[in-house]
C-alpha cells in the first residue's frame, strides 16, 4: 500500500521535472512531449486548470522559444475580446434566474400531465421536464438542480426507490448541454471557430433522440419493477399546465427561433434570454424577490469569471500550440500511420471519456478541441458533427465519478453517497454510451437538420 | 479589508447586470428604430448605439479579471484534484500550498507584464475602435485584477497554512428533501474532485 502511494506522490513532480532536466541537459526531447508533460504534471498537482495552462505557456516562453513574449502577452489581453464568447456569462445568468424562478416547477407539472400516466410516471415526466428545461438552460448541473430539487422529493413520496429517481435525474440532466442553448457548444465554437448557430441547431435532433432513449430505459425499468403511475390527466388539465408553463416554453422560441431566423446573434439571444428570465422570475411567476437579485448576479459573475479565466489561458495555450505547429505535426503523423476517420473517432472517444474522469467539460473542450480539430478536418469529418461528438462525450463524463458534476449535485439533493449513486446511474449511463456510438458513426443525425434548414451546405 | 471585499463583490455584480441591460437595450433599439413612428423614429435614429457591443466586451473583461480574484476567495476555480485528494494529508498539504503559490506566481507575472504594457500604451494616444476610449484605461484591469488575484492566492495560502481549511463555495446550501423551495446550489461549489479537500477528517469527497 505504501509503495504505490509514494509513487503517486512523486508523479506530478517527476512529470514536470523530467522534460525540463532533459531539455537543460541538451537532449533532443520533442517539443510536444515537453509541453504536454509539463501541462499534465502541473494539472495533477491540483492547481486550477487555468493556472496550469498559463504557467505552461509562460515556462515555455521564457525558456525555449523564439516567439516574442510581447506577441503572446498581447493574446492575454485580446484573447477573449470576442463578442461570441460573451454568450457564456449571459447564458449562465439566464440559467441562474430560471433555476430560482418557478419555471422548472411548471414545466414538471406540464410534463406530468402529458406522460405521467405511462409506466414510469413521475420519472418519465422528469426526463421530459429535463429535456424542456435543457432547452432554456445551457448547463447540465443547473438542469439537475432545477428539475431534481423539485421532482426527487415528489418521487420518493410516491414510493419510487431513491436510487431510481436519482439515477434518472442525474443522467437526464446531462441533456442540458446537448439541447441548445449550450455553454459547452459555445466553448467548442470559441476553440475551433465553428458557427454557434449551426451547432445549436445540430444539437436538437440528437438531444431529442437521447431524451427518447433515456425515457425508454426509464419506462422499461419502471414496467419491470411495477413502479407507481399517475392518473391520466384530462386534456383540460394538459391545456392548463401548458398555459402556466408558457412563459418558460416561450424562451425556447426566443433563443432557437431568434438565432435561426437571424433576428439575434447567439450572444444577443443569450442577453435577451437573461433579461427575459429575470422578468419572468421576478414579475410573472414572482418566485424571486428583487432583494435576491444581487446575489444571483454575484453568483453568475463568479461562475462566468472562472470560465472566462480558463478561456483566456486556453487561448494563449492554443496560440502556443499553433505557433509550434503541434496539431499539424500530429495530423501528418496520424495520416502517415494510415488512420482512417473510423479509427480516429474511436481514439477521440476513448481520449475524451478518459479526460472526463479527471476534468470538467469546459476545460476538456478548450484543451482538446484545438488539438483534435485540425486532424478531424484533414480526415474530412464535418466540424459541426465533430462538435456534437465532443458534447456527448462531455455528457457521459458528467454522470460518472470521480468528477461528474451532475453526480455531485444530485448527491447533494438526494443526500446519497457517490458510490451508491454510481450504481444507481448505470442503466442510463449504458444507454448514453450506446447513443454515443450512434452519434459518432451516424453523422446525419447531427447535421441533417441544419442542412435541411439551409444553415449549412 | 472588509471594504475591499465588498467593493470587489459590488463591482462584478454591477458589471454583470449592466452589461446585460446594455445589450438588451441595444437590440431593442436596433429593431425599434425600424418602426415608422414619427418623431420617435427620428429620435431613435439619431442615437448611435454601435459602441454597445464593444462596451459590453470591455465590461465583461473587467468582470472576468476581478471575478477571477473573487473566485480565488470563494474557491471556485476548478482543477484536477483526483490524484491529490487520494494522497495522505501531509503530501496533499504540500501540493495544495504549491498550487496556491504557483497561482500567486503566475498572477504576479501576468500583472507585471500587463503593467508594462499599460505603461507603454499610456504614452501613446491609442483609442478603442468604436468607443474611442483610451486603451490604457481599458487594459488597466489586467494589472489591477491580476495583482488582486495574487493577493487573494496569498491570503488563501496563508489561511490554509494556519488552519488547513480552504474556501468552499456554499456547498451546504441544498435544503434537502424536506423543503423544496429556495434551492441555492452552485454546481462548481461541491465537494468534488475538481477542488482540493481540506486537511480535516472526513473532508474528502
Amino acid at each position: 500500500m505504501n509503495r504505490p502511494v509514494s509513487l503517486f506522490t512523486a508523479l506530478p513532480l517527476a512529470m514536470v521535472a523530467l522534460p525540463m532536466l532533459g531539455f537543460a541537459a541538451g537532449l533532443p526531447v520533442p517539443t510536444p512531449l515537453i509541453i504536454f508533460l509539463l501541462l499534465f504534471g502541473l494539472m495533477l498537482t491540483g492547481m486550477p486548470v487555468s493556472i496550469a495552462l498559463g504557467l505552461t505557456v509562460l515556462t515555455f516562453l521564457f525558456t525555449m522559444t523564439t516567439v516574442p513574449i510581447t506577441s503572446v502577452a498581447l493574446k492575454l489581453f485580446t484573447g477573449i475580446e470576442r463578442f461570441e464568447i460573451m454568450a457564456i456569462p449571459f447564458f449562465i445568468l439566464a440559467g441562474n434566474f430560471l433555476t430560482h424562478g418557478g419555471v422548472a416547477r411548471r414545466m414538471i407539472a406540464f410534463a406530468s400531465a402529458m406522460v405521467g400516466h405511462w409506466h414510469g410516471g413521475l420519472a418519465l415526466a422528469g426526463v421530459m421536464a429535463c429535456a424542456l428545461f435543457a432547452a432554456v438552460s445551457g448547463s447540465s448541473p443547473a438542469t439537475v438542480v432545477a428539475i431534481g430539487s423539485i421532482i426527487l422529493p415528489a418521487m420518493i413520496n410516491q414510493g419510487f426507490p431513491k436510487r431510481f429517481g436519482a439515477g434518472v435525474i442525474t443522467t437526464s440532466g446531462a441533456l442540458g448541454i446537448l439541447i441548445p442553448p449550450s455553454i459547452v457548444m459555445v466553448m467548442y465554437s470559441v476553440a475551433t471557430n465553428t458557427s454557434v448557430g449551426q451547432l445549436f441547431i445540430a444539437g436538437i435532433v440528437p438531444g431529442l433522440v437521447l431524451a427518447t432513449m433515456l425515457g425508454l430505459t426509464t419506462w422499461y425499468r419502471a414496467r419491470k419493477n411495477n413502479y407507481p403511475r399517475l392518473a391520466k390527466a384530462s386534456w383540460g388539465q394538459r391545456w392548463r399546465t401548458f398555459r402556466e408553463s408558457i412563459w418558460g416554453l416561450l424562451l425556447i422560441v426566443v433563443v432557437i427561433g431568434g438565432i435561426y431566423t437571424g433576428v439575434f446573434t447567439p450572444t444577443e439571444a443569450a442577453a435577451m434570454s437573461a433579461v427575459y428570465a429575470f422578468f419572468v422570475a421576478v414579475f410573472v411567476y414572482k418566485d424571486l424577490t428583487l432583494a435576491k437579485v444581487p446575489k444571483v448576479l454575484l453568483d453568475s459573475a463568479n461562475m462566468s469569471a472562472m470560465l472566462l479565466y480558463i478561456i483566456t489561458n486556453a487561448v494563449m495555450f492554443s496560440f502556443l500550440m499553433t505557433s509550434e505547429q503541434i496539431p499539424q505535426v500530429m495530423a501528418a503523423w496520424m495520416l502517415d500511420k494510415g488512420l482512417g476517420p473510423i479509427a480516429f473517432l474511436l481514439v477521440v472517444n476513448v481520449l475524451l471519456l478518459l479526460a472526463g474522469n479527471v476534468m470538467e467539460p469546459s476545460s476538456i473542450v478548450l484543451i482538446m478541441a484545438p488539438i483534435m480539430f485540425p486532424i478531424a478536418m484533414k480526415l474530412g469529418i464535418d466540424p459541426v458533427h465533430f462538435g456534437i461528438i465532443m458534447v456527448v462525450n462531455m455528457e457521459v463524463g458528467m454522470c460518472h465519478p470521480p468528477v461528474g458534476l451532475n453526480l455531485y449535485v444530485a448527491s447533494g439533493i438526494a443526500k446519497m453517497g457517490i458510490t451508491e449513486l454510481t450504481i444507481a446511474v448505470w442503466p442510463w449511463l449504458l444507454t448514453m454510451l450506446v447513443f454515443l456510438v450512434a452519434v459518432t458513426y451516424w453523422p446525419d443525425m447531427s447535421i441533417w437538420l441544419p442542412k435541411a434548414l439551409g444553415m449549412m451546405r | 479589508m472588509k471594504i475591499l471585499d465588498r467593493l470587489e463583490e459590488v463591482l462584478i455584480a454591477v458589471l454583470m447586470g449592466a452589461a446585460t441591460l446594455l445589450v438588451f437595450v441595444a437590440v431593442l433599439h436596433r429593431y425599434a428604430a425600424g418602426w415608422p413612428i414619427p418623431l420617435v423614429q427620428d429620435w431613435l435614429l439619431s442615437l448611435n448605439l454601435s459602441w454597445a457591443q464593444e462596451l459590453c466586451i470591455y465590461m465583461f473583461i473587467w468582470m472576468a479579471k476581478f471575478g477571477a480574484a473573487y473566485g480565488v476567495r470563494t474557491g471556485i476555480h476548478v482543477g484536477v484534484d483526483v490524484l491529490i485528494n487520494s494522497l495522505p494529508d501531509r503530501s496533499r498539504r504540500a501540493y495544495v500550498l504549491f498550487g496556491l503559490l504557483a497561482g500567486a506566481l503566475f498572477t504576479i507575472i501576468v500583472g507585471t507584464l500587463g503593467a508594462h504594457y499599460v505603461w507603454s500604451i499610456g504614452h501613446t494616444d491609442q483609442v478603442s475602435a468604436d468607443l474611442e476610449a483610451p486603451l490604457w484605461i481599458v487594459y488597466l484591469c489586467i494589472p489591477l485584477g491580476s495583482y488582486l488575484m495574487c493577493f487573494r492566492f496569498l491570503q488563501v495560502a496563508w489561511a490554509f497554512h494556519k488552519t488547513g481549511e480552504l474556501p468552499h463555495h456554499d456547498h451546504g446550501h441544498v435544503e434537502g428533501l424536506e423543503t423544496v423551495a429556495a434551492i441555492d446550489i452552485n454546481p462548481y461549489g461541491m465537494r468534488d474532485n475538481l477542488h482540493p479537500a481540506d486537511i480535516k477528517p472526513g473532508s474528502r469527497p
